[in-house]
């Protein structure tokens, strides 16, 4: 592995603060990536200080034929008990589009350092209105139930030889992370137009209200300053109805540097009273993550 | 039971079919409707590329099977759009009236790159009468799962005692037969239920036992009531080299059940022999039971997956 650090994801341990990630080896003969799930210890008393980097692929990719068969990515890390679990979008390849994705869980019984699947399958799938692209899981327990923020495609775009695909934010919730009760609608509204394409909902609560941090970007031509990735914001007093409110995200591209082009893929976590926002920036992460701090 | 064998019934070669199609007539399946029996089935085009897409079109026969009445001269059902489950061919596909409404269960299917192809189960809806069918959404009402992760197909739907029931396949490994080989597909049959016929609860259990081990690949489940005992018709064969050598091919196997929930198979209670000559004696495929005129009829796919059409059993006992 030597590019990529994408869909940054917290684990809090006991002795660092450890983040999930998503790297890739280099390209194949066509030029195909796949993509591998890995992490960071960062030092709990200076975040910039790494302490250890995981030796291998925390989890391997799905079997010939398998929803997972060419990568985990993104990804979404949670505690529950004893057990820590990863809900990943994962990725196949089709004839006619280029990939396809549905979520996957995979569950650690060693603290985190490696996971296994709890099967060959998906554990969110296609249903009539959400008929392909399930990705960018970002998973959270509110009061003993399980949330689950995802990304379903709506349609792909073919204005020249490779479709691009359009995506929204959707919701399903469960009692075991397991069996999940989708939604069924889409959650934020657009800002760009309706091919906007919308990932990472991350969630938390905080003052009696729920926050959400996501990205989006537009339908085509994203690979650009003017189109890429920004992150948008909403709130909600009940999960099911939200505001968007772009502006009180609070963060913006930078005029320069790893940042300057495009910032996706938030993921807010809170360290010693102190909140944070991990994100990724310019070529989806080609060069890695980064932090801010909630002012 | 004992079967009296009518022969071929239908050779799509003989006809002009819509969408391009001139070869195939797969997975034959039946709609009673008042003067008639319109009988669905798979028929391919080949696309600019040269590999194939699947359309559904139908032929109606007397009540009897015994005259050819028409065929379908336009599209009965669009394949799916850029990306969907079911952009590269519907097949088979199950038609049911229930309750005033006419369902059909498709199975659609995409190209893959690693693997031939995926499936699954998508729904759609006639308000003509069964000439054209209009979809339930562009995704499918049954899909993979953690426990059956690829290939869900192949949809038999009955409704008993006010519970719609579904048998039908899923997929449970690739396996490739040496290092340059493409893979082939394990599949089994397993059963669903809903109330309404669109929202689905698995069952999640291989339904019925393998005869030819683990690698077994059962297909097209057929299910019908006669007085209390539910009877299954489906088809099996063995992984690899199952095209051209009769000893791997498909063939009927036979399960039976008195409550819906424990099925136990015994292909011999079929009752069927293979013949040494014809249309139907290198691979007997794709079986679908009805039960028209109190005469109980098993349509279903001889040699070579169905190319040359379909042909007909009645059961004499």
């Amino acid at each position: 592995m030597t590019e990529f650090a994408q869909s940054p994801s917290v684990l809090p341990m006991d002795d660092c603060i450890r983040v999930y990630f998503c790297t890739r080896p280099p390209p194949d003969s066509q030029g195909q990536y796949r993509s591998f799930l890995a992490y960071v210890d960062l030092d709990k008393d200076d975040l910039f200080r790494v302490i250890n980097v995981s030796p291998k692929p925390a989890l391997s990719l799905g079997r010939t034929g398998a929803f997972d068969e060419y990568g985990t990515n993104p990804i979404s890390v949670i505690r529950d008990a004893e057990e820590v679990r990863v809900y990943y979008a994962g990725w196949t390849r089709c004839e006619s589009v280029p990939f396809n994705a549905a979520i996957g869980v995979a569950i650690s019984h060693d603290g985190g350092n490696s996971f296994s699947r709890l099967g060959e399958g998906p554990v969110l799938s296609y249903s009539p209105d959400e008929p392909f692209l399930l990705g960018s899981p970002r998973v959270r327990k509110f009061g003993g139930r399980w949330h689950l923020w995802y990304a379903a495609g709506k349609r792909w775009l073919k204005p020249q030889a490779r479709p691009e695909p359009v995506y929204k934010i959707r919701m399903a919730s469960s009692e075991d992370g397991i069996e999940w009760q989708k939604y069924g609608r889409d959650l934020i509204v657009d800002r760009l137009n309706a091919d906007e394409c919308q990932a990472s909902a991350d969630v938390g609560y905080r003052d009696g209200r729920y926050h959400m941090f996501f990205c989006f970007r537009q339908g085509l031509g994203y690979k650009t300053r003017q189109n890429g990735y920004r992150i948008g914001y909403a709130s909600s007093l009940d999960l099911h109805t939200w505001s968007r409110e772009d502006h009180l995200a609070g963060i913006d591209v930078s005029e320069e540097g790893w940042d300057s082009e495009m910032i996706g893929y938030p993921h807010v976590f809170t360290h010693n009273g102190a909140t944070y926002m991990l994100y990724q920036g310019n070529e989806l992460g080609r060069f890695g993550f980064g932090l801010s701090i909630l002012e | 039971m004992k079967w009296r064998r009518l022969g071929k019934i239908f050779d799509p070669t003989e006809h002009e079919l819509a969408n391009n199609c001139k070869e195939f007539a797969q997975s034959p399946q039946a709609l009673i409707l008042g003067d008639r029996v319109r009988v669905y089935f798979s028929t391919r085009e080949r696309d600019p590329s040269g590999k194939y897409l699947s359309h559904v079109a139908f032929v109606d026969f007397s009540r009897d099977f015994g005259r050819t009445l028409g065929i379908s001269h336009a599209t009965v059902i669009e394949l799916g759009g850029l990306g969907c489950f079911d952009e590269h061919g519907i097949f088979p596909m199950n038609v049911v009236k229930h309750g005033g409404r006419l369902l059909a269960y498709t199975t659609g299917w995409s190209r893959r790159v690693s693997v031939s192809a995926d499936a699954s189960i998508g729904l759609a809806i006639s308000e003509d009468g069964g000439d054209t069918f209009r979809k339930h959404g562009t995704g499918p009402v049954l899909t993979s799962s953690l426990h059956e992760p690829f290939l869900v197909g192949d949809a038999f739907v009955n409704v008993y005692n006010g519970t719609y029931h579904m048998w039908y396949i899923f997929g449970t490994k690739w396996m490739a037969n040496g290092r340059d080989t493409r893979p082939e597909r394990v599949y089994k049959i397993g059963h669903a239920t809903s109330d309404d016929g669109v929202n689905w609860r698995k069952e999640g259990r291989h339904l019925i036992r393998d005869r030819l081990g683990g690698d077994e690949c059962q297909a097209l489940p057929t299910v019908i009531r006669i007085g209390d005992r539910y009877h299954m018709v489906f088809c099996y064969r063995w992984v690899y080299d199952f095209r051209t050598n009769k000893a791997n091919a498909y063939k009927l196997g036979y399960a039976y059940s008195d409550d819906l929930n424990n099925w136990t198979r015994d292909d011999s209670q079929l009752g069927w022999t293979v013949e040494e000559h014809g249309w139907d004696a290198e691979m007997q495929c794709y079986p679908h039971l009805c039960e028209v005129d109190r005469r109980i009829y098993l349509l279903y796919n001889g040699n070579d997956f169905g190319r040359r059409g379909f042909g007909l059993a009645v059961m004499s006992e």
